[in-house]
């Protein structure tokens, strides 16, 4: 290819400029603020920060904030910060654990073993997406309360996974109808089970597969605010999302912002490390096969 | 013979393992999804409220027709349509945008990625909370006056509300346009390099080369990117509640559906509202599936 003229570089250049401020200066916003004395918040210039504090971060640690500023001892609110954050991992990484458990298991079954209409089971599942899930927490109540699961995290454990499982499932399963019969046939030839075959042969070679599927569970869970709220009432059964929903952020901007940050920050690098995995994930599911 | 036999067992098995695998998920959907489905299409036909003292009467399609005569409904609806049209068209374009992007290598284009990847990955159950304080800060805030002097001069010309309206739709793209964006440079990887190098030679333009190469391989990364898309404006629900605090102006279906149930303790008129959506989104889904489904390549 004949090397492009400088003008078409310079014009891929700020585009690609444009693009990377477009997509990280909300997150930047929230980080500096997050990183604010409350002078500076209201004095300062907005987009930057002079003197970092931690001390937002600090005061969500604390059981019993300090008394800050005009509005006095009305406000003295403690948020049990650490019970969150340790309600949070328990939702996030059981939700992830337990949607790909069932999804892998249910594409297995769609992809490889093909029971008779296994295309419309499939379409069947993915339809799901289509209930609008406005007002369905009114019945979901029910549910919950009917299995003695409000106000617990079990409830979670429970909707979370059902949220992300039609995609999962669509993309699994997608794989492992592409991958050749022979992978399996040579094993299965020499007197393994299915299930030998499964879990040396072909689990190992869905990897990127499992991480895509894994990282969309754990972007679907953290997306979650309703579910979150409704079901979650006592604080020290809340998580982070239905917890900061609480703050009353007009007063507490600074603090809510902080734990914005803190939950973030995990699932943001979490989600990072594995984002080239993702891709390849999402290729593999869609068009390679093997 | 005993073969035949054989494999016909061996079949009868497999299946009924498939059926195994497959009732965890059924089990989960159907608990989480079939109850309460079942429960707001029975209740669409009644008028079970919380409020109402006495029993609930079943009134046919009643709810359903009302809904027609209240201009309420066409507001909505006419907001919804706007909403799911605006932010998809964003979204693609940005998302295509992105991708394309990001097709060829050049330095830095691991984080340039990241970057792109990253609004998406952001936990949104809280990003829409720094994104309310952020658009609309609390008096005290050093930036508070800018964003006041924006949000009075978008109500301004376009009526009260039209500022949170904005803010939803900027948040919806925001986020959107980063998961379609990488999932469409998902499909952009999957295209063979020599396809590429192949109409490099037999087209004439830059914009040939997309039209006839580029968008027919990604068409089912398209498909899949537009009904994602369009099922998150619909169902938008949580985002335009919280960036709007519930003052809302501008209903979508979705938040003109939870205000009846819930502020308005009216169930029946609620279920039927956003039942009304499902009819059309499955039409559309059912279309794109044959865009999106892979081809198997030995079909059952």
């Amino acid at each position: 290819m004949n090397p492009r003229p400088w003008w078409a570089k310079l014009g891929h250049r700020s585009l690609v400029l444009l693009a990377t401020v477009y997509c990280l200066f909300p997150i930047y916003f929230m980080l500096v603020q997050s990183l604010k004395t409350p002078q500076e918040d209201v004095f300062g210039n907005p987009f930057i920060v002079v003197n970092p504090t931690l001390a937002n971060f600090e005061e969500l640690f604390e059981r019993k904030s300090e008394v800050r500023g005009f509005v006095g001892a009305a406000l003295r609110r403690s948020y049990p910060f650490l019970d969150w954050l340790a309600n949070t991992f328990v939702v996030f990484a059981g939700s992830v654990v337990a949607t790909l458990g069932v999804s892998v298991a249910a594409a297995y079954a769609l992809g490889r073993l093909r029971p008779p209409g296994f295309r419309w089971w499939r379409r069947a599942i993915f339809a799901t997406y289509v209930i609008p899930q406005t007002i369905l927490f009114i019945p979901l109540f029910q549910v919950v309360n009917a299995l003695g699961l409000d106000d617990n995290l079990l409830a979670l454990l429970l909707i979370y996974p059902s949220m992300a499982l039609p995609f999962c499932v669509w993309m699994l399963s997608a794989y492992f109808q592409h991958l050749p019969r022979e992978i399996e046939e040579a094993a299965l030839i020499e007197g393994a089970s299915r299930a030998t075959a499964f879990f040396r042969i072909i689990l190992p070679m869905s990897r990127p597969v499992l991480v895509a599927a894994g990282i969309f569970a754990l972007g679907t869970v953290a997306s979650d605010f309703m579910i979150a709220s409704v079901f979650l009432l006592t604080q020290g059964n809340q998580t982070i999302t239905a917890g900061i929903g609480t703050f009353d952020v007009a007063l507490d901007e600074l603090a809510a912002v902080a734990g914005v940050n803190l939950m973030a920050i995990p699932v943001v690098s979490i989600s990072a490390f594995f984002a080239r995995g993702y891709v390849r994930g999402l290729t593999a599911a869609m068009v390679e096969g093997a | 013979m005993v073969r035949v036999t054989k494999r016909r067992t061996q079949r009868q098995r497999d299946i009924r393992t498939a059926y195994l695998l497959l009732s965890p998920a059924v089990l989960l959907l159907l608990t989480v999804l079939a109850y309460p489905l079942g429960w707001e299409i029975w209740t669409s036909f009644t008028s079970l409220s919380p409020l109402q003292e006495g029993g609930t009467a079943f009134v046919g399609s009643e709810n359903y027709r009302r809904q027609f005569g209240d201009p309420q409904f066409w507001r909505a609806t006419a907001v919804t349509v706007v909403y799911a049209v605006v932010t998809s068209v964003a979204k693609l374009a940005l998302g295509l945008g992105f991708a394309l992007l990001l097709a060829r290598p050049f330095r830095g284009r691991a984080l340039v990625f990241l970057a792109i990847f990253l609004p998406w990955a952001y936990p949104s159950g809280v990003s829409v909370i720094g994104w309310y304080w952020t658009l609309n800060p609390p008096t005290t805030t050093a930036y508070a006056p800018f964003m006041g002097h924006l949000k009075y001069g978008v109500d301004s010309a376009f009526g009260g509300g039209a500022w949170a309206f904005v803010s939803v739709t900027l948040f919806n793209i925001w986020r959107g346009s980063s998961f379609i964006g990488v999932l469409l440079l998902a499909g952009i990887n999957a295209i063979p390099p020599e396809l590429f190098e192949y109409a490099l030679l037999e087209s004439k333009s830059r914009w040939q080369r997309f039209r006839l190469v580029t968008v027919p391989l990604l068409k089912p990364f398209l498909a899949l990117a537009v009904f994602l898309s369009l099922t998150s404006a619909f169902a938008d629900l949580a985002n335009v509640w919280m960036l709007t605090a519930g003052r809302i102006v501008f209903p979508v279906i979705g938040t003109h559906a939870y205000w009846l149930a819930i502020k308005a303790g009216q169930y029946g008129p609620a279920s039927a509202l956003s039942l009304m959506l499902v009819p059309f989104l499955l039409v559309v889904l059912l279309v794109l599936f044959r865009l999106f489904e892979s081809p198997s390549p030995d079909a059952a």
